[in-house]
C-alpha cells in the first residue's frame, strides 16, 4: 500500500466524526433519572469528561443538579468554551466572589440596561451603593416592620376569595367538603406582585400590567427576538410611572394603617423627593429602578412560595412540625431555598486577570457564580440534596449582607451575598413565611392533587422542581 | 479674518419627542433607535445550518446592522468587510488566544514559528518538495482514470508536505499523522476531542524528543534541524517547544483551500477550460476561491480594552467573532459577491501587505492564513510570509493535476457540496469525485 493511501486512510478516521456530535444543537442528551447524571465520557484518569452542550439540554434543565456536582468535584471554575463563559460552582469560591465587590463586577455591562435602564444592577463600588441606598432601606428593618400589618391583610384578603364560589379561585366538592385549587393563581403569583405594588405605591390597575412588565423585560434582557418587546414593556412601564410621578412630585403618598395614620412613603414618593448630585431623579432613572424592583420582586418569591410548599407536602413529617411550631416557617422558606432556589446563579465579569481554581481566567471573562451548585456544596451542606428544614448547618435567622458563618451554620447563596445582596431578601422572606403562615391557619389536611400534577418523565411521580419553580402546584385541602 | 466657529449652522429641528414633558436621556434614545428584531436566533449559529450553510445566515445577519450580539455564546459578530478586515489587522485593540491556551495549557512549550531560522528552512522546505510530493501524489491515481480530490488529493498534500519538510521520515508519516490531526481538532469547545488531543500532544512529545536528539547531533536540511539547532533566551529547545510550534501553525487551510477551489472549479467547467488554458489563472482561481469559499469562516478575537465599534460598546475581553465568510460576500465590496469569478476585476491579484487591500482593491480574508505580513515590504533576510507561500504551493499541486490529466470533471451523479465537520471546523468539500483520462 502506497504512502498516499495510508495517509488518505489516516485522514478520513480522523475527520469522521458520529453525526451527533458534529453540530450543537442536534445532539439531544437522554433523561436520566433524578440524581444521576449521563454518563459524558472519562478521561485516561478516570476522571468524568464534561459537554458543554448539556447546558442548552432538556436534560440539564430538568435536573441539573448531577451535573453541578460534577463540576464542583472535578472542575471547580470550568471553562465552557462553547458559550465562551466560565462556571464557578464552589460555595467558597462564589462567596469570595461576591464580596469582592470591585474584582468582580456584576453582569457585564450592556447586558441589562438596554431593556431595564441604567440600574444599580450593572454598577460597583460606590456608584452602586449609592443607587442602592436610595430605596433599599425602605424595604429592612423598622421600615419593613411598619409594613407587615399590610402584607398580613393583604395575604388574608386573598385567602378569603378562595371561600367565595364566585371568584373561580377553588373548585368546591360539597360531597367530600373538599376545596381543589392550584397555589400559584390562587394565590403565589399575586401576592407577591400586590406586595410589591403597595411598596411601591402603585394604584391597584398596575397589578393586571405588572406580569406583562415583567415577563417582557425579563425576556427583553436575554436579548434573542424579544428585545424588541422588552423594550416595548420598558416603554409602557415608563409611561405609566410617569403620570405617578407627576402627581407624587407634588404630593407624596403614603401607606395607611387601618387607623388612617400614615404608616410609611411609598417608593415612588421617596424616589421622587430623592436628591441626587444635587438634583432629583428624573421620571427615566425611577423608572429604572422601579423597573429592576419589577423584575426582581415577583417571580422570584412565588417560586419560592410554590417550593416550599412542594417540598413541605412532599416531606409530612416536615410539615406537621411547621404546622405545630409558626416559627419554624423561617427555617423552612430558608431551607427551601437553600434546596431549590428559584435563581440559578449570578453572572460576573473579571475586572482583572485572576486564578481561581487553579483555572487562569483572563480579564473581561463572563463568570457564572452559580448559586444553586453553592446551595448543594457537600463542602458546606452535609446531605445537601436532603430536603431537611430541622437541618443544623444552615443558618436561617436575620438575612445579613455579610453572609453567615459561625458554628457550623453558613447562610443559603440564593440571595447572593456581599454589596450585590439582593435587597428584596427581608420582604420576600417576610412574604413567604408570614403568607404561609396565614394560609396553614384557615386550611387544613392539605394534600397535593397528584393526579392533576405535571408527571417526570417515568410518568407516575411528579416532575422535579430543577431549574427554577414547578410551574403549577395542585393542592387538595378543607377549610378550618 | 476670524471663523465663528461657535454658532451652529443647521437649526435644531424639533422631533416628536420634544414635545413630551420630561427629558429623554441617552440610553432612551439608543433604546429607542433598536430597529427590528434580528433575523437570526443566536443558537442558530452553532445549529446544522450553519454548519452546512453558513452564507445565508450571515446575509441576514451582514443586511440587519454592522453588529449582532449573541448572548447565548457570549459573543460580538460582525460580518461587514470593512469591519472584519479592521478588527483583524487592529492588534492594538484585539488580542488572539493561542490555541494552547484555548487547551488550557498556555505554558505548554514555546511557539517558535516566528523565528528567522525556522522561517527560512520552512520556506525552502516547501519550495523544495512541494513539486515532488504534488507530483507523487498525483502518479497515485493518475493512471485510474477516476479520483477522489478531497481525500486523495487535497487532504493527504498538506500533510505528506509537512511530514517532508519537517524531515518526518516517510515510514512514520501515518502514525504521526494520526496524533497530529487528534492534536489539532482538540482545541475547541469538544470536551472528549480536547482530552484525545492532549494525548496526542503527550505522544508526540514522546515521539519527537528522540528525533530532535538525533537532529541536533546529526542536523538535516529540514525544519526539525532548524529547530534543534536554534539559540534562542532561555532554555534548549526541547520537544515540547517542537509540538507548540507544530499545533499553533497549521496545514488544514491549504487542504481546505485546495478542496474548494477545486470544488468551485469542477463546478464552474467553463472556468476550468479558462483557467486549463490559461495556467497562470490558477493563481487567480486559488485567491478568488480564499474570497468566495473561504476554508475557515471566521477569525476570533478578545478586546483588550473597552471599544465602541460597530454601534456596539464592546466590553474588554468581550469575543468578537469576525466573520470572513460574512465578509468575503459583502455586496458593498464586490459585485455579484456571491459568483465564483476567476480574475475578478475587484479582488486584488498580490499579496496585500500590511493590510487587507493593494493597488485600492481588497483582498478575500482566509483568517487563518495570519494577518497579511505586517511589513509593508518584504525584509531583507526573510523568507515570503506564509500567505504567499501557500498560494504558491496550492498553485503547484493545482498545476501538477492539470498536467497529469485530460478532460478532468466530476464523476457522472456526483453532488459535491461543501459543510463543516463541527462548530469551528474547516468548511470544505469532503468528497470530490472526479473523472479523467491519463495523459
Ligand atoms: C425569594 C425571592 C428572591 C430571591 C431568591 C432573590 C434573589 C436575588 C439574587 C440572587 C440577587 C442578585 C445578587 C447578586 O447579584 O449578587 C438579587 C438581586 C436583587 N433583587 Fe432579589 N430575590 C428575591 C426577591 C426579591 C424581591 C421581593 C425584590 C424587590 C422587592 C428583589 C429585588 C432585587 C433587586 C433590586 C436586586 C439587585 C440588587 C443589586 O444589584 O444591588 N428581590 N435577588
Amino acid at each position: 500500500m502506497s504512502l498516499a493511501e495510508d495517509l488518505r486512510k489516516t485522514v478520513a478516521a480522523a475527520y469522521e466524526v458520529d453525526a451527533d456530535t458534529a453540530s450543537t444543537q442536534t445532539f439531544d442528551f437522554p433523561l436520566m433519572p433524578l440524581g444521576t447524571a449521563y454518563d459524558m465520557g472519562r478521561d485516561a484518569n478516570g476522571v468524568p469528561l464534561f459537554d458543554p452542550r448539556i447546558f442548552d439540554s432538556r436534560e440539564f434543565q430538568r435536573n441539573p443538579y448531577p451535573y453541578y456536582r460534577i463540576l464542583r468535584d472535578h472542575y471547580p471554575v470550568y471553562h465552557d468554551k462553547l458559550h465562551n463563559c466560565y462556571f464557578v460552582t464552589r460555595y467558597n469560591d462564589i462567596a469570595e466572589c461576591y464580596f469582592d465587590g470591585l474584582g468582580y463586577n456584576t453582569i457585564p455591562k450592556g447586558s441589562s440596561n438596554h431593556v431595564l435602564g441604567n440600574t444599580q444592577l450593572e454598577l460597583s463600588g460606590i456608584e452602586h451603593s449609592r443607587r442602592r441606598n436610595l430605596y433599599g432601606r425602605h424595604l429592612v428593618g423598622a421600615a419593613l416592620t411598619k409594613r407587615i400589618g399590610a402584607i398580613c391583610k393583604l395575604a388574608n384578603e386573598m385567602i378569603d376569595e378562595w371561600f367565595n364560589p364566585e371568584s373561580g379561585m377553588t373548585e368546591y366538592d360539597p360531597a367530600t367538603g373538599k376545596y381543589t385549587m392550584e397555589l400559584g393563581k390562587a394565590f403565589a403569583n399575586e401576592f407577591p406582585i400586590r406586595v410589591v405594588c403597595q411598596v411601591l405605591g402603585f394604584p391597584d390597575e398596575a397589578r393586571d400590567k405588572f406580569y406583562y412588565w415583567y415577563k417582557y423585560m425579563m425576556g427583553g434582557i436575554g436579548g434573542r427576538d424579544y428585545e424588541q418587546k422588552g423594550l416595548m414593556a420598558r416603554q409602557d412601564l415608563e409611561d405609566f410611572v410617569e403620570s405617578i410621578v407627576e402627581e407624587r412630585r407634588l404630593k407624596p403618598n403614603f401607606l395607611l394603617d387601618d387607623e388612617g395614620n400614615e404608616v410609611a412613603p411609598d417608593i415612588i414618593s421617596e424616589l421622587c423627593k430623592t436628591i441626587v448630585d444635587g438634583d432629583v431623579l428624573s421620571t427615566e432613572e425611577i423608572t429604572s429602578n422601579i423597573a429592576l424592583i419589577v423584575g426582581g420582586g415577583g417571580e422570584t418569591t412565588r417560586g419560592a412560595i410554590l417550593n416550599m410548599w412542594y417540598l413541605l407536602l412532599q416531606h409530612p413529617d416536615q410539615m406537621e412540625a411547621v404546622l405545630n411550631n409558626d416559627p419554624l416557617w423561617d427555617a423552612a422558606f430558608h431551607e427551601t431555598l437553600r434546596h431549590s432556589s428559584s435563581i440559578g446563579g449570578q453572572p460576573r465579569q473579571n475586572t482583572f486577570d485572576v486564578e481561581l481554581q487553579g483555572v487562569k481566567v483572563p480579564a473581561g471573562s463572563l463568570m457564572h457564580m452559580v448559586d444553586f451548585s453553592a446551595n448543594h456544596d457537600e463542602r458546606i451542606f452535609t446531605d445537601p440534596e436532603k430536603f431537611d428544614i430541622l437541618r443544623n448547618d444552615l443558618y436561617s435567622e436575620k438575612i445579613l449582607r455579610s453572609g453567615y458563618k459561625k458554628d457550623g451554620r453558613t447562610n443559603h447563596m440564593a440571595f447572593g451575598v456581599g454589596p450585590h445582596l439582593c435587597p428584596g431578601a427581608w420582604i420576600s422572606h417576610q412574604e413567604g413565611s408570614i403568607g404561609s403562615s396565614i394560609m396553614s391557619k384557615r386550611i387544613k389536611n392539605v394534600r397535593i392533587a397528584t393526579e392533576r400534577m405535571a408527571k417526570d418523565i417515568d410518568g407516575v411521580s411528579l416532575a422535579p422542581i430543577g431549574l427554577g419553580a414547578i410551574n403549577e402546584l395542585w393542592l387538595e385541602f378543607e377549610a378550618m | 479674518m476670524s471663523a465663528d466657529y461657535g454658532s451652529p449652522t443647521v437649526e435644531h429641528e424639533a422631533t416628536a419627542g420634544d414635545d413630551e414633558a420630561g427629558y429623554r436621556s441617552y440610553e432612551v434614545y439608543q433604546r429607542e433607535r433598536v430597529g427590528s428584531p434580528p433575523p437570526v436566533k443566536p443558537g442558530q449559529l452553532r445549529t446544522q445550518d450553519y454548519l452546512d450553510d453558513p452564507y445565508t445566515l450571515l446575509a441576514n445577519l451582514r443586511h440587519y446592522g454592522p453588529s449582532f450580539r449573541d448572548w447565548q455564546g457570549n459573543a460580538f459578530w460582525i460580518t461587514h468587510y470593512n469591519d472584519v478586515t479592521s478588527v483583524l489587522v487592529d492588534s492594538a485593540n484585539f488580542a488572539t488566544r493561542s490555541k494552547r491556551w484555548f487547551y488550557g495549557l498556555a505554558t505548554f512549550g514555546r511557539d517558535l514559528r516566528n523565528n528567522v531560522p525556522f522561517l527560512t528552512a520552512q520556506a525552502a522546505g516547501i519550495d523544495k518538495h512541494a513539486p515532488v510530493v504534488a507530483r507523487e501524489i498525483v502518479e497515485a491515481f493518475a493512471k485510474r482514470g477516476t479520483a477522489d480530490l478531497a481525500t486523495e488529493f487535497a487532504a493527504v498534500f498538506p500533510l505528506q508536505l509537512l511530514g517532508r519538510t519537517w524531515g518526518i521520515p516517510d515510514a512514520d508519516l501515518p502514525v504521526f499523522a494520526e496524533r497530529y490531526l487528534r492534536m489539532q481538532r482538540g482545541f475547541r469547545w469538544n470536551t472528549a476531542n480536547q482530552e484525545a488531543g492532549k494525548q496526542a500532544m503527550l505522544q508526540l512529545v514522546s515521539y519527537f524528543t528522540p528525533l530532535l536528539a538525533a537532529r541536533r547531533a546529526d542536523p538535516q536540511d529540514d525544519v526539525l534541524s532548524a529547530l534543534a539547532t536554534l539559540e534562542i533566551d532561555g532554555p534548549a529547545i526541547d520537544a515540547h517547544d517542537v509540538v507548540a510550534t507544530l499545533l499553533e501553525g497549521d496545514h488544514e487551510t491549504l487542504h481546505g483551500a485546495l478542496a474548494n477551489m477545486w470544488f468551485l472549479l469542477l463546478t464552474h467547467p467553463e472556468q476550468l477550460d479558462m483557467v486549463n488554458n490559461t495556467r497562470r489563472l490558477v493563481k487567480y482561481a486559488y485567491l478568488e476561491t480564499l474570497r468566495h469559499s473561504t476554508p475557515v469562516l471566521s477569525g476570533e478575537r478578545f478586546a483588550k480594552r473597552e471599544v465602541e465599534r460597530f454601534g456596539l460598546l464592546i466590553p474588554e475581553g468581550a469575543l468578537v467573532i469576525c466573520s470572513a465568510a460574512g465578509a468575503n460576500h459583502d455586496e458593498t465590496i464586490f459585485a455579484d459577491a456571491d459568483q465564483f469569478i476567476v480574475g475578478r476585476k475587484d479582488l486584488v491579484q498580490r499579496e496585500p501587505r500590511g493590510q487587507y487591500r493593494a493597488d485600492g482593491l481588497p483582498a478575500g480574508i482566509t483568517p487563518a492564513l495570519g494577518t497579511p505580513s505586517k511589513f509593508p515590504a518584504l525584509p531583507v533576510g526573510r523568507p515570503r510570509s506564509l500567505y504567499a507561500i501557500t498560494r504558491d504551493v496550492a498553485t503547484i499541486a493545482s498545476h501538477a493535476l492539470l498536467d497529469a490529466t485530460n478532460n478532468l470533471q466530476l464523476a457522472k451523479d456526483a453532488h459535491p457540496t461543501l459543510k463543516s465537520r463541527g462548530y469551528g471546523e474547516l468548511h470544505t468539500c469532503w468528497h470530490l469525485p472526479v473523472t479523467f483520462s491519463a495523459k
